[in-house]
Order: structure tokens, then sequence, then C-alpha cells
């Protein structure tokens, strides 16, 4: 099956800093850069080696189960490029061939990369339920870095990483239009609270940086005003940067290049602003990249890093909350329970702002993605985000009857409206988990308020 | 690239239908794009949030929020889905001649 | 039959010793540029060897996913090591271990031969069902490959000729013992000429040679993968003493 999402046109490639490899020069680079890129990370190297086939974790990927595609079970995916590994750089592989599973580059390899490598969320899922430790979402990665070399790039992505070029947000919002909008719900907050709530912008000297999503500042605004009310309450000196108003970092999910470019933009943003601590925003692979890849790729720093819901959680005795009448649901993001370490703080949040905490399960580690994970939001590739989506869908179903959905990812927020309304629930309210925290604020009682 | 025919004149537009090149954008294009979004009749309600949208653009370089797109039209979501069936990001602002809203939308 | 009494058998020990070790070095030379931490422990380095240890004792992400996996999983890999210390231990004391229990000697016999027999059918019974379940699921017979089957038939010739031999009044155990004991010490003793242990003999040698380019390899890249799991984040701000993190694959910089 051929992918229905579109590619970068070269020149557009190019714009971004990748080159295009020409027809002929596929095959050599690849092999060049897997040898490369194999002996650079040891999970690489290991996980090409060591699946047993046993088929454990083939039934606990929501890819395969959605699409029932053969070639999304997680070992299935990993042998698009096993088999090349095996036929260029085992000796067995190299001796006998497709005895050992191996198999040389063809016509269809390219394409078969493409079309199962963004098939994959980066789940992790697999990864839980691999005896041996065999991580598929880290060959996909490896994947798709792989084809970023070739210039072969979604056209999202390149979208993407050219607005990250020139505004260092994924939505390419340039500085004025930050600062209408952040006029904007300032007016709107004193509206609601009478009172000044300010969202800083640029304000050399502040402890925080804080760091958005900028969807924040498209669709999920009430995650930036809970921020804001947030911060307000407990009189934080904070501030957000017109450099790096986004907490998402796609180059983890397409190219390792633009991903320490955007990582370094925020270690310069908080350099210059002198913040002591730098807090993420409701971004779940984002997350991800700033807290396992900063030392990595931006050596090492001097502030502080952590999420704003650990941050949230760790003042909840701070700020006067009443609990809002709802029977809430929380979706755990992948890269929040699978390696972020951020379980039990959006709980504990949650459960100080509303009435009823349902969880979905399975959850916690072994949480389903929405479908969006590692970036797959391409319109062209809705039919097959919403079979992506079917095991969450299924979920929450079966939670019963909610008012609100709290998924504190901006991936999420974007992916979850469009599978509630393919499965029968087009009127679930779906929102971040600091929007909640926002709407529960008695901000007349909190302490340390100004 | 493709292009859309608007009365003789060939629009080039991407694979989503936005306009590549915004400056070329007319009332006569968005009659033509109305038909190929599914909008039936262009009302003066569709219009005030398509001036606004291009009001905001030539500023800003960008959409505006959503919210402040209804507050500052008056219309609230709902409102803006049933005038433009896909949505205010995917319909009202293609309508609008401005490039496709991206990222984690 | 010199070659095959006298060289073969160091050969393949020498392919399997050389083998995994080069493989395993291979993959601890290898720099790890970002942490994969899926599952973060805490508390320090021994906490997180015990996290790996309990995983690779237990197989509890099996247990998880796939009770009827687990179970047979578990028994293959828990016999076969019984089978190896049993191996040891019985060639090593010519069945007389149990003696240092208390039991007379005829006693200390059949006891370790019963433990065998029983551990070994263990062995076999689970290997069988683990094949079964490759051919006749769809899910796991799809992503199963020759590799997969010769494996394990490799592992079921070991195990068959194992147990058939206890069944044999042609293979004389001081024989078989004398002989080993030779191939320990670089000195040259007779090969027993029990046609079923030739061909017990055969099949193991055969596997130690197939083990390094094998998926058997997980043996030891089941540490190595497990342990990456576990990984530490990095702690901010950066400790004085340094990063912890080696640098990245690929060096060109790009917006
Ligand atoms: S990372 Fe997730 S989507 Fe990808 S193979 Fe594993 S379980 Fe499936
Ligand atoms: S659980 Fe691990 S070893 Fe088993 S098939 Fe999946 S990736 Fe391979």
């Amino acid at each position: 099956m051929k992918s229905p999402m579109r590619l970068a046109k070269a020149e557009d490639v190019r714009a971004i800093g990748l080159a295009p490899a020409a027809e002929e020069e596929r095959k050599p680079r690849l092999l060049a850069k897997l040898k490369e890129l194999r002996g650079s990370m040891r999970s690489l190297a290991v996980m090409l080696d060591t699946c047993v086939k046993c088929g454990n974790c083939v039934r606990q990927c929501h890819s395969y189960l959605g699409t029932g595609d053969p070639l999304n079970a997680p070992p299935a995916r990993a042998d698009l490029m096993r088999k090349l590994y095996r036929r260029h750089f085992t000796l067995a592989g190299r001796l006998l061939g497709r005895i050992t599973g191996a198999e040389d580059f063809d016509a269809q390899t390219l394409d078969a990369w493409l079309t199962y490598f963004y098939q994959c969320n980066e789940c992790r899922r697999c990864a839980v339920f691999c005896p041996l430790g065999v991580d598929t979402a880290e060959v996909t990665i490896a994947g798709r870095h792989l084809l970023s070399e070739l210039g072969m790039v979604p056209r999202f992505m390149q979208q993407v990483a050219l607005n990250l070029q020139k505004t260092g947000n994924n939505m390419g919002i340039p500085k004025p239009a930050l600062l209408d909008s952040v006029e904007f719900l300032q007016c709107e907050m004193l509206e609601e609270t009478g009172l000044a709530v300010k969202i800083p912008v640029d304000q050399a000297g502040s402890e925080i940086l804080y760091i958005p999503s900028s969807a924040d500042f498209f669709t999920n605004v009430d995650t930036i005003i809970g921020v804001a009310k947030m911060f307000h309450a407990l009189g934080a000196s904070w501030t957000i940067s017109s450099a790096v108003l986004e907490a998402a970092n796609f180059g983890l999910l397409f190219n390792d290049s633009a991903m320490r470019a955007h990582n370094r933009r925020m270690r310069q943003a908080a350099e210059e602003l002198g913040a002591e601590l730098v807090l993420q925003g409701e971004c779940g692979h984002g997350w991800r990249a700033a807290r396992l890849c900063t030392e990595a790729a931006s050596g090492p720093v001097r502030f502080r890093l952590m999420h704003v819901l650990d941050y949230t959680a760790r003042n909840l005795g701070r700020l006067a909350l009443r609990r809002l009448s709802m029977r809430v649901a929380l979706h755990d993001p992948c890269n929040y329970a699978r390696a972020g370490d951020l379980i039990d703080e959006p709980r504990r949040i949650l459960r100080a702002c509303v009435e009823e905490l349902v969880e979905l399960a399975p959850n916690r580690e072994e949480t389903f993605c929405c479908g969006g994970g590692s970036g797959i939001l391409m319109d062209e590739m809705m039919e097959i985000r919403l079979k992506l989506g079917k095991k969450k869908a299924e979920q929450i179903q079966a939670a019963g009857r909610i008012d609100y959905l709290a998924a504190g990812c901006s991936i999420c927020k974007a992916q979850l409206p469009h599978v509630a309304a393919h499965y029968g629930m087009p009127d679930l309210a779906i929102g971040g988990v600091m929007d909640l925290v926002g709407k529960a604020m008695d901000m007349n009682r909190s302490t340390g308020g100004v | 690239m493709s292009y859309v025919d608007v009365n003789g004149k060939q629009i080039e537009v991407d694979e989503d239908g936005f306009i590549c090149d915004p400056d070329l954008w007319n009332e006569e294009i968005v009659r033509c794009f109305a038909r190929l979004e599914g909008v039936d009749e262009l009302t003066d309600d569709h219009w005030k949030v398509i001036h606004y949208l291009r009001g905001y653009y030539r500023q800003f370089g960008i959409a505006p929020m959503i919210r402040k797109l209804c507050k500052e039209t008056g219309f609230n979501l709902q409102r803006i889905y049933e005038l433009f069936p896909s949505g205010p990001a995917k319909g009202a602002c293609k309508l609008a001649g401005l490039p496709k809203p991206t990222g984690c939308v | 039959m010199f070659f095959f009494g006298y060289i073969l058998p160091y050969a393949a020990a020498a392919v399997f010793v050389v083998g995994m070790v080069r493989r395993t070095w291979d993959w601890l030379s290898r720099p790890v540029p970002l942490p994969l931490t899926v599952s973060s422990v805490a508390g320090g380095r021994r906490a997180r060897a015990a996290a790996v240890a309990k995983e690779l004792v237990l197989f509890p992400s099996l247990y998880r996913g796939d009770r009827r996996l687990w179970l047979s999983a578990w028994l293959m890999h828990a016999s076969l090591l019984v089978v190896l210390v049993g191996h040891t231990v019985g060639i090593a004391f010519a069945a007389q271990q149990f003696r240092y229990f208390g039991a007379s000697k005829e006693a200390s016999v059949w006891l370790s031969g019963a433990m065998g027999l029983l551990v070994g059918l263990v062995f076999t019974v689970a290997l069988l069902t683990v094949l079964y379940r490759r051919a006749a699921n769809v899910e796991v017979k799809r992503i199963s490959g020759p590799d997969d089957y010769l494996a394990l038939v490799l592992l079921l010739c070991v195990a068959a000729s194992g147990l058939a031999m206890r069944y044999s009044a042609e293979v004389d155990l001081a024989e078989v013992r004398t002989y080993l004991a030779g191939l320990l010490v670089f000195r040259a003793s007779p090969l027993p000429r029990a046609w079923l242990f030739l061909v017990h003999f055969a099949a193991v040698n055969a596997l130690l040679l197939y083990f390094p380019f094998s998926k058997l390899v997980h043996l030891t890249g089941a540490f190595v993968g497990r342990s990456l799991l576990v990984q530490p984040p990095p702690v901010y701000p950066t400790p004085a003493d340094g990063p912890t993190a080696a640098p990245l694959f690929s060096q060109g910089d790009r917006p």
C-alpha cells in the first residue's frame, strides 16, 4: 500500500537545509547513513539484532490493531530496516540471504519505509511489552531520520521546520501577532476575573521561562490562560519568549539536526533572559526532547528544567481551587507516561480541580496513543489517523459518560476531536489539564496573588 | 501544483487547495473556492469572517486566534462551522486566501 | 571422526564465545547519544539493575501481554537453565551429587536421572509449544522467518536426542564423562561411539556455531536492551562534573 502522505518538493527540502538525493544516489547514501547511525546509536544496534519474533508486542500496538495491516506490527515494521541491515552488515545475511531475513534495497524499499515509519506513532508501547527491551520507536525514529537524509520529508514536517526556522514556532507566529494575541488574552482574563493577569513576553530577568505550545495561541487558548492564572496566583516571575514559542520539537520526529537546532533555541532564550527555571508547556514529545535530549543537543545547561504539570502539582497547596462539578477522564499522553515521569502529577492536579476523575483502561505506562503521536497530523492522512485512534476511541467509549477529556499534549488536542467525532462522540469536550486549573481557580482567594 | 480556474484565470493552489500567492486573492476567487468548499451561498456573515481574517492576515501575516476571530466577528465557534463546514482553519482561512495554518492544529 | 571428536568441539566453543563477546562488545562500545528511557526507575544503579533482573528472571512483560506465551517461554528458558546446570553437576559428580544431601549412591543416581528426565521433558514440551504457536498463530507466523524456525528446530534436536539417550542402553555415562573431561583439559580421550550421543553432541555443536549469528544473541542482548529502557534521565542544571551523554550522531548544524 502506498501512503497518501505528501512529501515536500526538492526545493522546499533544500530550504530547511537538507539535501535531496538523486534516484541513483539513494541506495548508497541510505546504506552509508544506516551504517553511521547504527555505529552511533547503541539502541539501534542492539535492537536490529535481538528481536526474537515472540510476537508479544504485536497485539499491543494500536497502529497494528487499528489498521489491521500486518506490516504495522512492530516486529514487521522494524524488519523493514532489519532486512537491509542483515543483507549488508551481517555475515550470515551476506552469505545466506533470505534465509536469515536479509533482503536488498529495491524499488519498494523507500515506499515501504515512508508508509510504515509514518504509521508508527513512536508511542513506545511495544517496548513496554518486549521482554528484550526492543523499542520499535527507536527504529522508526532512525528510519525517518534516514529518509530525511535522502531528502524525503513529509510536506507537513517541512512546513513546520520552515516556520521554526523563521519564527521559532511551529505555526509561524511572528512577534507582532504574538503581542496582539497576548493583549487579547489579557483583556479576556481581565473581563473574566477583574484582575490584571499578565502574560509577559521577552521579559528579561524573569525567573521562569515558560515554553508554551504555539497551538496555545491558536486553538488551545484555555491552556495558556490556565498557566497565566496559575503564575499570577503564585506571584511568580515568569515570561514567554517570542524566539521560542514552541514546546514541540518536530526535529525529534523526522530529523536529528532539526531537533538539536530547536533545542538550542530553548537554551539560548533561557540564557538571554537569564531564566533560572525552564518550564515546558503541554506537549508530549516536546517534553521528551527537552528532558532527555537537552544535554546531548545543547551541552551543559545552567537552568533547571521542569514540566508545567510537575510544577503545578508541587504548588497545588498554594492555589485556591474549587472542584468543578465535572466527570473528567484523563488521557495519558505516551511521552508523559513512557519516559516523561508525568503520571501522578496530572492525576493530583485533576483531583484538586474536578469532582470526578475517571481512569481509562489501560492507562499510565500502558496507555494507548491518541493516534496522532509523532506528528502524524497531516490532513491527507486523516483516514489512517482515524484508524490509529481506534483503540483510544474504544477506551473513551468504555469510560461512559464524561464531560471532558483531559489530554495535556497539543498533538493529542489536535487529533482527539477528529477521533471522538468519527467514533460517535462529536460533543465530547477535549482540552488540556492546565485549562481546568484555570477554570477551577478562585483568583481572589489564591495565596501569593499580586 | 494544481490550478483552479477562476473565470478563465488560472490560480495556483497547493495540494490542500490553499492559494499559493495570497496577493492574488480577490472576491472572484472567494466565490470559486466557496463552491469547492461546499459553501453554496456567500452571505454577509461569510463576508464578515472573510474580511476580518483578511485584514488580520494583512496586518500580522498569520491567522488570528480562533477565540479572537469569534469575539471580533460576534460568531461562536458553532456558527463558524455552520458557515464554513471544514472549520475556521481549513475552511474560512482558505476562502480568505490565507496560507494553511500548520502545526498541532 | 578425529575432526568431529577433537576439533569441532573446540571450534564450536570458540565461535560461540568469541562471537558472543564480540557481538556484545560491539553493542556496548557504541555511544548512547540520547537516553531512551521508557520507564524511569527511582533509585540508583542498583534499583535499575534490580528492575532489569526482575524482567529477565520472571518475564513480567510477557506475563502482562500473553499468559500462555509467558508460561511456555518462561518454562523453556528456566528448564534450559536447569538442564545446563544439571549437565555440569551431573557429569562433574557422576550423578553422585545427591549423596551430599544424604542420599545413597543408588538413590542419587536415580534422582539425578529422574530430574534430568523431568526437566528435559519440560524443556521439550515448552519448545514444542513455542514452535506450535509460531506456526499456528497467524500473527506470529507472519512475522516469523526461516531463521526463527531454525533456532527452535536446532534446540529440539538437542533436546530430543538428549532425552533419547536416557533410554539407550548403548550410552555409557562414564565413557561420555571421560571424553568430556578430556576435552576440558585438552587430553584426548576416546570418543564414545553410541550414535545417540553422537547425534546429541553434533546438534549441540551446530547450535553453538549458529548462536552468535542468529537472534539467539538475545542471550546478552536482552541485558543491553533492557538496561537502555531504564537509563536515568539527565539532570538539570548539568552537574559541574560535566554532561553524561555522548555527543550526538550527526554533527552537521542545520536550522
Ligand atoms: S511505537 Fe507504538 S505505534 Fe510504533 S510500533 Fe511500537 S506500539 Fe506500534
Ligand atoms: S516483543 Fe520484542 S522480541 Fe518479541 S516480537 Fe516484539 S520486538 Fe520482537
